[in-house]
């Protein structure tokens, strides 16, 4: 069976865009808590500014209906949970040129995924009496159902990644992120290691770029961008048992956002 | 004749809109949620209590910090941890720049166009800059009130059981103080710009509750109040909340005492105007709005009392919090109480925690066990509450709207009533 964790950094067939018109911008959500349409938001003037210079095709947060049938560029936010939401999805895709995936959820599956991990039908019948009539498929990132161009990792985004990425595609230059860890930042703000004091941090493995907001805030990483790129999580395992911590409790903090099948792609869950 | 329509835009979530009516008269009025069911109270089984209050965070990217404390406040009830006051007065403050972000987005962004007669809110920024630059400055005062404290605004990272883990710096404190005067002029234009909208004359007859305390506008703490009784525990209350669902729907919808009822702004408002801070009350006076009002339109501009509230309180809780040094506990030590208690469980423990979100009043229940683990859960959002009183609004609302308006003009104010309540979808499916 395929493994999901083929979600995409950056796509090597960069589209050239005509921009002998304005570009024609959508920001989409399926479902999810909508906090990256949220955090694009809060890029407050700049965020106008931007909106100066694109078409703004579909966006449900500012805009009444969809004012354009094709896009260059869609921004996809949220887990394709309902047959809708697929179909959604699917549709959108091939009105678009670039696929932008936002944020945990459309990269990696994001805090609904947790139920890939449980008994997710006893989950649905603990939740609901009426559950017949309630789609509860396995929880896929975008790139399980079409291709995607690009991913802005991140819960919620970091709106600075997103400008940054936003200007270049409007620019019509390529972008990338960085295959750093979180613990680069972390040692650039010269913040005390959690990880030396104990504490479950698994920044030597995920993909920095948030600027370490999370240690910074003396929270460990709990890997909301995803794994960097063919990393070996074996030594921080290791780290993490000398220091006490069991394999299900790790497992834990990887399924948060759904990055367990992704740090652990070869291998079968009892090798774990 | 069907009235139907797709997808109500500028509101939190997807939703549609569907009314039967035969004969002129309104058979059936239904909001369609079209949310995916992502099952946190399923989910949040078997987790940790120390990583509950982030993933529940991110029910919603608008009002985490509600999220974040309702899960607190009950994982602490059920410890029998108590709070220092320090901790408290911190997370009132997160409160005010989480009421005011989330007020300042709707009341701009969602419903204003509705009354400006745009269908594209970047053609009312244009037309109305100054307005728009306000909300923006009103929005960013909120979200800096949050990440201040909470590290980030957009799910708060330092909130912990019992505390936080890591306390705001005091320079930054200080320059809050220094702009919320710009703040609250702000604040004061947008609630002019408010009070003035002309608002639908649609009155009903709705039960309200809301959390309410005898010496401040309640929103961290408090008794519910209800009609008919003051002081009710939310613990003995969100019993009595009859929930329930419709085949095929993965939001529930709520009853009281049998029947819908509102929570909210205006709830809050109806229930606690006498505890307003001063400038709050001079526009509460100035909208002539009678109170207790039954216009459910008049949430619109009880949002934007609240944000004048909310800005005078953040600055007397400024004041409160800046004279003394923070003091912040012990990491370890929290944690060795946290599992001496969790030690000393008889099977398990479970309780009830209640904050007033932005869009009504929120309940969390656990039930957890001495491994640490969340046994039971049940989270009641203010939209679940809502809903079926906003369809029960609509079902009333519609014979007017019937007589006379285009289709168009109906929809409009089928979507402007829908947005009045503010709903948020994503809250209420979880």
């Amino acid at each position: 069976m395929k493994k999901d964790n083929s979600y995409v950094r950056n796509s090597h067939e960069f589209p050239p865009f005509a921009y002998n018109k304005k570009p024609v911008i959508a920001i989409v959500s399926l479902t999810c808590c909508e906090g990256c349409q949220v955090a694009i938001l809060d890029l407050g003037a700049r965020f106008l500014e931007l909106a100066e210079k694109i078409t703004i095709g579909n966006f449900g947060f500012l805009e009444e209906e969809p004012s354009a049938q094709r896009y260059d560029i869609i921004f996809v936010e949220g887990s394709p949970i309902t047959e809708e939401n697929i179909a959604r999805l699917k549709d959108l895709r091939a009105r678009s040129k670039y696929l932008v995936a936002l944020g945990a959820c459309a990269m990696l599956g994001g805090i609904a995924e947790i139920k890939n991990y449980q008994d997710k039908d006893e989950r649905l019948r603990y939740v609901y009496k009426n559950f017949e009539g309630i789609n509860n498929p396995d929880i896929k990132p975008l790139s399980h159902y079409v291709k995607v161009d690009l991913v802005i990792p991140g819960c919620p985004i970091n709106k600075e990644e997103f400008l940054q990425a936003a200007k270049n595609l409007l620019a019509g230059v390529p972008v990338q992120l960085p295959q750093q860890p979180v613990c680069y930042e972390c040692q650039i703000k010269q913040n005390y290691c959690l990880l030396q004091k104990g504490q479950p941090c698994l920044g030597p493995i995920m993909l920095g770029g948030c600027g370490a907001v999370c240690p910074s805030n003396a929270y460990p990483c709990d890997g909301c961008r995803g794994p960097l790129k063919d990393v070996n999580p074996q030594k921080l395992n290791q780290q993490l048992a000398e220091q006490g911590f069991t394999e299900e409790e790790v497992k834990l903090i990887l399924q948060r956002f759904g990055v367990q099948d992704s740090v652990y792609p070869k291998l079968t869950d009892k090798q774990v | 004749m069907e009235i139907k329509i797709e997808h109500i835009s500028k509101i939190e979530g997807h939703t549609g809109f569907i009314a039967d009516i035969a004969d002129g008269q309104i058979k059936k009025v239904h909001m369609d949620v079209k949310e995916g069911a992502r099952l946190l109270e399923g989910i949040l089984r078997d987790r940790s209590i120390y990583e509950v209050s982030h993933i529940t965070a991110r029910i919603c990217g608008v009002c985490p910090v509600v999220h974040t404390f309702a899960s607190l406040k009950a994982l602490e009830a059920a410890l029998d941890i108590e709070i220092s006051e320090q901790t408290k007065l911190l997370r009132r403050l997160m409160m005010m720049g989480q009421i005011i972000n989330s007020h300042a987005l709707h009341l701009f962004f969602f419903s204003l166009p509705d009354f400006l007669g745009f269908d594209k809110d970047l053609a009312m920024v244009k037309k109305h800059p100054q307005r728009a630059q306000e909300a923006l400055a009103m929005r960013e005062f909120g979200n800096l009130l949050v990440e201040v404290i909470g590290g980030r605004s957009i799910h708060p990272l330092t909130p912990t059981i019992g505390g936080f883990l890591k306390l705001p710096d005091k320079k930054k404190l200080h320059h809050l103080l220094d702009i919320s005067t710009k703040a609250l002029a702000d604040a004061a234009k947008l609630a002019e710009l408010f009070i003035k909208l002309k608002y639908p004359e649609f009155i009903r007859s709705a039960p309200y509750t809301s959390l309410h305390a005898a010496r401040e506008y309640a929103f961290y703490d408090g008794f519910i109040k209800t009609p008919s009784d003051e002081k009710v525990s939310p613990a003995e209350f969100m019993p009595i909340i009859k929930e329930y669902q419709l085949a095929n729907s993965v939001v529930k919808r709520a009853q009281y005492q049998g029947k819908p009822y509102m929570v909210g702004a205006l709830s809050r408002l109806n229930n606690n105007h006498v505890q307003l801070n001063p400038k709050a009350k001079q526009y509460l006076k100035k909208a002539k709005l009678h109170l207790p009002s039954f216009n459910p339109f008049h949430n619109i501009p009880a949002q934007a009392i609240e944000i004048v509230h909310c800005i005078e309180e953040a600055r007397a809780l400024l004041r409160q919090i800046m004279p003394k040094p923070l003091t912040i506990n012990d990491i370890e030590q929290q944690n060795e109480l946290v599992k001496d208690k969790l030690g000393a469980l008889k099977g398990t423990a479970s309780a009830v925690g209640t904050v007033e979100a932005p869009r009504g009043t929120l309940y969390y229940f656990y039930e957890l066990g001495g491994d640490g683990k969340i046994k039971n859960c049940n989270i009641i959002t203010p939209t679940s509450q809502n809903l079926a009183r906003l369809e029960r609004d609509l079902e009333e609302y519609l014979p007017r709207l019937l007589k006379g308006g285009s289709k168009k003009e109906t929809e409009q104010k089928i979507k402007m009533l829908v947005r009045a309540y503010d709903p948020c979808l994503t809250c209420a499916a979880h």
